[in-house]
Order: structure tokens, then sequence, then C-alpha cells
């Protein structure tokens, strides 16, 4: 659904985007992870037809992003990372407005239940708060039924249970068989709702793979188990696959002396920390 | 077609809803009264005060403001629109919708000025103070539209705001002191403003001659091409 060869792209004399290189088939959600500035936005842009002095090779949908037309647009809706709507139209005005510039746009009642701002679809977005506005700008992304979806830090802003509500759209979409291209630096989302996820920093492609595979090559699970000896309690850790040879584990449990005992695995954090020797948020 | 004419239609439902807006798209229709009525009244104040006509040999320069008015009302209302909508988002979002890039400028830029040409004929037909020919009239209207043009992109291009948009604005008024340039200064000094498109529009309609019509057509067309870029990087 979306390729990408050899992408290349600077603002200024100086190389931003270069060696960038994936596919992302029909029905994937793909997450772009990486810290503010990383290039992130940079690559959405380019995917979104906003950005075409690039060099390489961009396709979505089958259209080359070198060399396309209004159709595009037809299929691919974007959630930019702050909403653009109209604050002085109500929640309903705006999404009217956006579903009739497109050939065929689904009903918008349903979005606006979906997304638990029915009750409010009347009032100003200048009333809204900024969590409604994330909500009411997703939707937005949604009114024309793309097959293609761009978005950009979706959760930013919500409390849980909205984010929540939005994560289960996300999965619901996918269900459909939505393409999903998510741009974050929310590891917990990306692990969460990512097939497959991309190290983005410093512009460079630094790995791609699924959450569980760049866990499971890059980290081990760790033990961490506390004991009380001569009076004080202290602890110790051992890797998940060596806990039959830790001598003071097997003695402490033959004792029945353990305290505590916890199984820990590295989060997509670690992992990316461990592989860039950066944050993630 | 479809979503350029929806695009327009937003437009047009955001100037209805903003006061300033509205008052910016009235002032040709009040200009044109203070014009018509108001200058006879203060020539006929003044010749009888100085026993001849002070006021008459510039008849023309007052319609060419009139003129210009409205089409620069049109596109300054349009800009003050596009700077709304960047600050909202809106206009990046807008270039990745079926309207696309082109689309959006076109609703925004070209049917203001388009909507400006007969616009400003009706008022001319309805308040100049001098006799225009059918042809002059079509003329003026497409080169005032180009001027205002600039003035737009200007705007755009220069403000962060709709604050500074005003700020501008005014600035951009600038522009438009080339119409008077040719009315008061005869001497080869006049061709110190040759870079604003306004000293060649008056210098047509006062002289006639067709090289005039050229240079601002030029002068035009080169302001526009060199302040596009800027302003659509700023835009989207």
């Amino acid at each position: 659904m979306i390729h990408v060869q050899d992408l290349q792209f600077s603002y200024t004399s100086h190389p931003f985007i270069a060696d960038i290189n994936f596919t992302v088939p029909a029905g994937e959600i793909f997450g772009f992870l990486g810290p503010s500035g990383a290039g992130k936005t940079t690559i959405q842009k380019i995917l979104t037809g906003l950005l075409t002095n690039f060099n390489g090779n961009v396709e979505v949908g089958g259209i080359d992003l070198k060399r396309f037309n209004r159709d595009l647009y037809e299929r691919i809706g974007v959630d930019f990372e702050f909403p653009s709507l109209y604050e002085k139209l109500t929640g309903r005005e705006n999404l009217k407005f956006f579903a009739s510039l497109y050939k065929h746009h689904v009903a918008i009642d349903p979005l606006l239940e979906s997304v638990g701002l029915i009750n409010d679809a009347d009032k100003k977005v200048s009333a809204y708060s900024k969590g409604m506005k994330s909500r009411l700008d997703f939707i937005k992304a949604l009114v024309h039924d793309p097959d293609i979806l761009f978005l950009d830090e979706p959760t930013s802003g919500l409390d849980p249970s909205n984010a929540r509500v939005m994560k289960n759209i996300i999965l619901q979409l996918k269900a459909e068989g939505k393409t999903i291209v998510l741009t974050t630096h929310n590891m917990y989302d990306a692990t969460e709702l990512c097939d497959r996820v991309a190290f983005i920093v410093d512009g460079k492609l630094v790995a791609l793979n699924t959450p569980h595979n760049l866990i499971i090559s890059h980290g081990a699970s760790t033990v961490r188990y506390s004991y009380i000896s001569d009076g004080e309690e202290k602890t110790s850790t051992t890797a998940l696959d060596k806990t039959a040879t830790d001598p003071l584990l097997l003695q402490l449990i033959k004792e029945n002396r353990l305290s505590t005992i916890h199984s820990s695995e590295p989060t997509l954090n670690d992992i990316f920390t461990l592989l860039t020797g950066r944050e993630l948020q | 077609m479809k979503p350029i004419s929806r695009s327009f239609g937003m437009f047009v439902r955001q100037i209805a809803k903003d006061g300033m807006l509205w008052g910016i798209g009235l002032a040709p229709l009040l200009l044109g009264v203070m014009i018509r009525f108001g200058v006879p009244y203060v020539e006929t104040v003044l010749s009888g005060y100085f026993h001849r006509s002070i006021l008459v040999p510039y008849y023309q320069l007052f319609d060419l403001v009139l003129f210009l008015m409205t089409a620069y009302m049109f596109c300054f209302a349009s800009a003050m629109v596009m700077l709304a909508e960047r600050d909202e988002n809106i206009a990046q979002y807008l270039a990745i919708t079926p309207l696309g890039r082109k689309g959006y400028v076109f609703s925004r830029l070209c049917v203001p000025v388009l909507l400006s040409l007969p616009a400003s004929i009706v008022l001319m037909l309805c308040f100049s103070l001098t006799i225009w020919p059918m042809r002059h009239l079509l003329e003026a209207a497409i080169l005032m539209g180009l001027l205002s043009t600039v003035v737009a992109l200007l705007v755009v291009s220069f403000s962060r705001n709709r604050v500074e948009g005003v700020a501008v604005g005014k600035l951009s008024g600038l522009l438009i002191l080339g119409l008077v340039v040719p009315y008061f200064i005869e001497s080869g000094l006049q061709y110190m403003v040759f870079f604003m498109p306004s000293f060649w529009i008056a210098s047509y309609f006062l002289d006639g001659n067709i090289m005039f019509l050229m240079s601002a057509l030029i002068t035009s067309v080169l302001w526009i091409l060199v302040l596009f870029r800027k302003f659509s990087t700023k835009l989207f």
C-alpha cells in the first residue's frame, strides 16, 4: 500500500531525511517512533504529498507522489498533531464542510457518537476543550472513509479514558482493512497499536520490526528478587532464562526466604535507548 | 469545481461572521458615495473661492482610487481570512483534501479578484466622476485586480497573524501611492517609482500609451511571481 525507496529530503543544503526504505502492506498499522525533531512529521508530509521536492521513490496506494492528482486525497485521511478546525463553527458544521470537499462521505452523526461528541456537536469549536478538539480532528480524517490513514500523535492531550476510545477506533479501522501510519513518541501507544515500528533518529531509519521482535531481539527479561540477610533486606537480579542456574535464587526458594520476586520486560523505550542512545519521551 | 465552490462558500461564510471584514467589504461602496457626491461639492466650494478648477484635473485620479478600492478590499479581506486559516492550521489541512493547494489559492485569491472585476465596474458606472469607455473599464478592472493580488500576497507573506496583517496591509498602501505620481510629478523623477505597478497604471490612463499598459502588466506579474513562493511556503 505504501512503498518508500531511497527517500532523501532536505530543508537546507544539509540532508535531513536520508536513505529511508520501507514498505507498508494493506491493513497494517505502521508506527514511526522518534524524539521530537527526528523527521517523523517530515516523512508524513512527504507521504501525504505536502512536500514533493524529495529524492527517491514514494508510492502511496499505487500513486507515485512525484506525479499525483487530487484523487490521492480521496483515498487518504490525515490527522495532524495540532487541530485544524474552524473555531467559529460548530463541530458538526466543521465535519459537514470538510466532508463536502470529497466525492463520497460517510454519515456525520455516527462519527461524532464514536468519540463521544454527539451531545456537543452543535457547540462552537472555540468552546471545546483540547481533548474534544483532538477527537473532532481525528474523526475529521475519517469523513470520506479513506483507505489509508496518517495519524500524528492521535492520543496526545487526551485523558486515559478518551485515549482508550481513540485506540479502540484505530484498532477497529485496522480490522476493517485500513492501512494506518501512526507517528508518535508514545512507546505505549506504539507497542499496543502497531504491527511494526520504525525508529527514526536524525532523519535516519535506525530499526524496523514488530515491537515484540524488537524487544525480544535486543533485550532480555529479568527477574528481580529480595530477601533478608543478617537482618537487612537485600536485592538481586537474574535473567529470566538463567533462573535455574542462579544458586542464590535456588537456595532462597528452597529455604522459603524470598521477600519479593518480580519479572520485568524491557519496554520499547528501553530498546529505543539501547539502539539510539536517545530517549523517546 | 465542487471543492472550489465549497471552499469559496466557506470564505464567504467567514466574512459574514466577521464584523471587520463586513466593514472592509462595504468600504468601496462608502468611498464611491463620498467620491461621487463629496468631491464635486468640495470642488464647488474651492472653485468658488479660488475662481478656477482645483480638483477637476484630478477627477480621473479619484476614479482610479475608487476603481482600485474594490479589488483591494476584496483581496485584503481574502488575506485576513487566509491568515486566520493559517493560524488555525486549516490552510495546510485543506491542501491535503481534494481542494489541494491550487484549489485553495484559487478559491481564496483568484475568485475574489474575479468577483471584484464586475463589482468594480458596477461601482464605477454608479459613482465615477469622469466618463470611462467600456474598454478602459475592463483594462482598469484587470490591472487593479492584479495590483490587489500583489497586496494580498504581501500581507500573507509578511504577517504572522491578523494584527500584523492589518499593519502590513496599511504599509502595502505605499504601493498604491504610485497612482498619484504621474499626476503631480512631470519630470523624469517620476520614474523613481518604476517598480510600482500603480505608477504604470496611472500613467497609462493619463497618457494612453500602450507601453505603459504593458509595463503595468509586467511589473504586476513580476511582483506576483516573486511573492508567490514566499506566500506558498508561509501558508502551507
